[in-house]
């Protein structure tokens, strides 16, 4: 299929909203509708607006002035396109439409019906984003870096606190069940201790190390904790986390228990920050910016293509694509970027 | 003269920047200071008898050793909770355990004039909230002279409109609420920030007022859940982005409530997770059936670098003290009152509390900030 004979794509955004979504959209936009000549349809909160056919028509004209702002213009909902209609009601919908294509931005469940909407004959391309980096197929996504220069920012303001108090300060940090953002705003950050679901902990050993620090004359630690950081088997045990509609466990409190359990261990007086949303809010970082207009460009590129069924990727350094079906695994924290932080952890 | 300064209670942005700026007053003016560590607890634990705990204890401050402090936030002399004329077993150093009858806290005052006197210091510029600068009224009572700084981000010590800490608690929470306008915004749901604030609603109240989220909740009123669902719901209903803001004191309370100290159990079994905002959310929740995103900013809102209000306000304070404790002056407070600075008792701070001035500053029926006369405030409105 060439460029000529392409008139009008839709695109969506879904999942839970990061900085750089809008920079995509801009992208896909200035690409299509400015250069190309093919007009864009903004579906509405997501899968939402596939299955109820709620679109805006997007312009170089209206996106102009979004590049740097957080969230996304178009909306985002849980809905899943499977429990609507499925894949019958989206192939109606982009034909109604006229829509040739779909360009679905969103993270492991968005892209994972994507990936099922395209096995199925539907035009679908995908672009990666989730402050967690966790999908595998691509080295980044966007949204990852603007959270962590966030989780950087708290750390380095909560050193001033934690050194005032002589306290250990527990600061847990999303990521569900990969430990990136802990891992490299704990690196960027100067963190003590870095404790990541890839590397189950065991309390003891966290108390000695921070013991250890206090012995060298160290008065305060910092720790990170990935927000699905696990106890090692055998040692402290955790009541089961309640699931959210796609069965997946809604992480988050664990810095809240082991907190008073360090302090009881160490006899350090100890206090727990919980980064939360603020990690998925505000203005993208420049790399988060660059990144989602490379993505929009290349989705773009991939449509003109008619690529079906691939997603936007970029794998050292360079801009590629890989299958959606295979672009959707969780990709855990490799062991040598662990190894790297744990250099810091014993001085 | 020898002019000890110490540090007290939570830290807050901008302490070191008044070390600095007592110190640099004091020298220029021909006098040493000395940094007492780690507050009061830096004179409770010193044994002049033992030259290694006088060095563990204080540190030489001079021109040259605090010239790049006040560029960071905390405090480089460290604080503490400690109460010398209250002290738990926990907290009674090796030396002063004699004579310990019970687990009750005792009164080591007499140690502490000792070491003050031992010292050769002459008089205190103690920098705290109310807890470390009751201990500095009681010294004064003793005969040590004592000028002190009032610090707290809640900004409730009662005898000044202004304590350092504060301009920067709500620059933080400003950020926050705007930063969480893009999710709260992209999934079209209602979010509660919790401030801390202790039993003073001033910071949820200023937060409000400054970032424009809708609704504040502040400690000093009681509000109907029932009732805010519903102002919030209108909120989002009329925002063309279809959300909705909000503060929240930590110290709120619901109308007919106790003071909360626990949300629902998580997953944990815990309760404290996140006091009144996170119970206020799970009911926003419950009563709307609207998504709610709660956030509680916390320690966040205390750490890193003073804003250039509480330089001011830090500097100012400092060079104020300096010059009243070399002026022979004591049991003083410097204050700003009706955005003058001016120095008031210090037996002041204990002679009442310092909240919210709800009906020039609030509206109790939609819970919101309504400032009803702003010609002729001071820059902070009080």
């Amino acid at each position: 299929m060439g460029a000529t004979e392409l008139r009008r794509i839709g695109i969506m955004t879904g999942g839970g909203d990061c900085p750089g979504l809008n920079a995509a959209i801009r992208a896909v936009v200035r690409k299509a509708d400015g250069m190309l000549g093919i007009e864009v349809l903004g579906f509405r909160d997501g899968w939402r607006g596939v299955v109820e056919a709620d679109v805006e028509p997007l312009t170089v004209e209206s996106v102009r002035g979004i590049l740097h702002r957080g969230g996304t213009i178009l909306g985002s909902s849980p809905v899943n396109p499977f429990h609507e209609g499925g894949v019958e009601r989206v192939r109606a919908v982009l034909r109604d439409l006229g829509a040739e294509a779909l360009i679905a931005i969103g993270g492991e469940g968005t892209l994972g019906a994507a990936a099922q909407l395209a096995t199925e004959g539907v035009p679908v391309i995908g672009i990666p984003k989730t402050i967690d980096n966790d999908l595998s197929g691509t080295d980044y996504c966007i949204g990852f870096q603007t959270a962590v220069q966030i989780a950087t920012d708290a750390i380095d303001r909560l050193h001033t606190t934690a050194e005032s108090h002589d306290r250990v300060m527990l600061l847990e940090v999303m990521g569900r069940s990969a430990g990136w953002i802990a891992l490299y705003a704990g690196l960027a950050g100067g963190a003590d201790m870095i404790l990541i679901p890839e590397r189950p902990f065991d309390l003891e050993d966290v108390c000695t190390h921070l013991r250890r620090r206090h012995l060298r004359g160290h008065r305060f630690s910092i720790v990170v904790v990935a927000e699905g950081a696990q106890p090692a088997s055998g040692t402290l045990k955790l009541p089961a986390y309640p699931r959210d509609a796609r069965g997946f466990p809604r992480y988050g409190g664990i810095t809240q228990l082991i907190a008073p359990e360090i302090e009881r261990l160490t006899e350090f007086e100890t206090r727990v920050t919980t980064l939360g949303h603020v990690q998925r809010g505000g203005t993208p970082v420049a790399e988060d910016r660059i990144l989602a207009t490379r993505f929009g460009i290349a989705a773009v590129d991939l449509v003109v293509a008619g690529a079906w069924g691939r997603m936007a990727a970029t794998r050292g350094g360079r801009i590629v694509d890989v299958a959606l079906a295979d672009a959707a695994k969780v990709r855990p924290v490799p062991e040598d970027l662990y190894r790297v932080a744990e250099v810091f952890f014993n001085t | 003269m020898k002019i000890g300064i110490l540090t007290g209670g939570g830290d807050v942005p901008g302490l070191n920047a008044s070390i600095k700026a007592a110190t640099n007053r004091l020298s220029e003016e021909g006098h040493t200071a000395l940094g007492i560590r780690r507050g009061w607890a830096g004179l409770l634990e010193c044994n002049p008898d033992d030259p290694g705990s006088t060095e563990r204890c204080t540190t030489p401050l001079n021109p040259a050793v605090v010239r790049t402090i006040d560029r960071s936030g905390g405090t480089v002399l460290h604080t503490s909770r400690t109460n010398p004329a209250k002290v738990k077993p926990a907290d009674e150093p090796e030396f002063l355990r004699e004579g310990r009858q019970d687990d009750g806290p005792r009164d080591h005052t007499a140690h502490t004039l000792k070491v003050i006197e031992r010292l050769g210091i002459d008089a205190l510029i103690p920098i705290g909230g109310d807890d470390t600068l009751s201990f500095a009224l009681r010294l004064h009572d003793e005969g040590v002279p004592v000028v002190a700084i009032p610090k707290t981000m809640d900004n409730d010590v009662h005898g000044t409109d202004y304590c350092i800490g504060f301009s920067t608690a709500v620059t933080r929470a400003v950020d926050a609420v705007n930063q969480l306008r893009s999710s709260a915004g992209s999934h079209e749901r209602l979010a509660v920030v919790e401030v801390f604030g202790r039993y003073s609603g001033e910071t949820s109240l200023i937060s409000a007022y400054l970032s424009g989220a809708e609704r504040g909740i502040i400690a000093e009123v009681p509000f109907d859940i029932e009732k805010l669902a519903m102002l919030l719901t209108q909120d989002r209903e009329a925002n063309p982005s279809r959300y909705a803001m909000m503060t929240i004191s930590e110290g709120a309370t619901m109308v007919g409530g106790e003071m909360v100290v626990g949300g629902k159990e998580d997953a944990f079994g815990h309760r404290k997770l996140g006091g009144i905002g996170q119970l206020t959310a799970e009911m926003l929740k419950e009563i709307t059936g609207l998504e709610i995103i709660y956030q509680e900013l916390g320690y966040l809102m205390r750490s890193g670098s003073p804003d250039s209000l509480d330089l001011m306000v830090a500097i100012n304070y400092a060079v104020m003290a300096a010059d009243l404790v070399v002026g022979g002056e004591s049991g003083r407070l410097v204050a700003l009152r009706n955005g003058n600075y001016v120095n008031v008792p210090l037996a002041v701070t204990g002679q009442g509390v310092k909240r919210v001035d709800v009906g020039a500053l609030y509206d109790t029926d939609s819970y919101r900030p309504k400032i009803r006369h702003v010609n002729g405030k001071p820059m902070f409105l009080y």
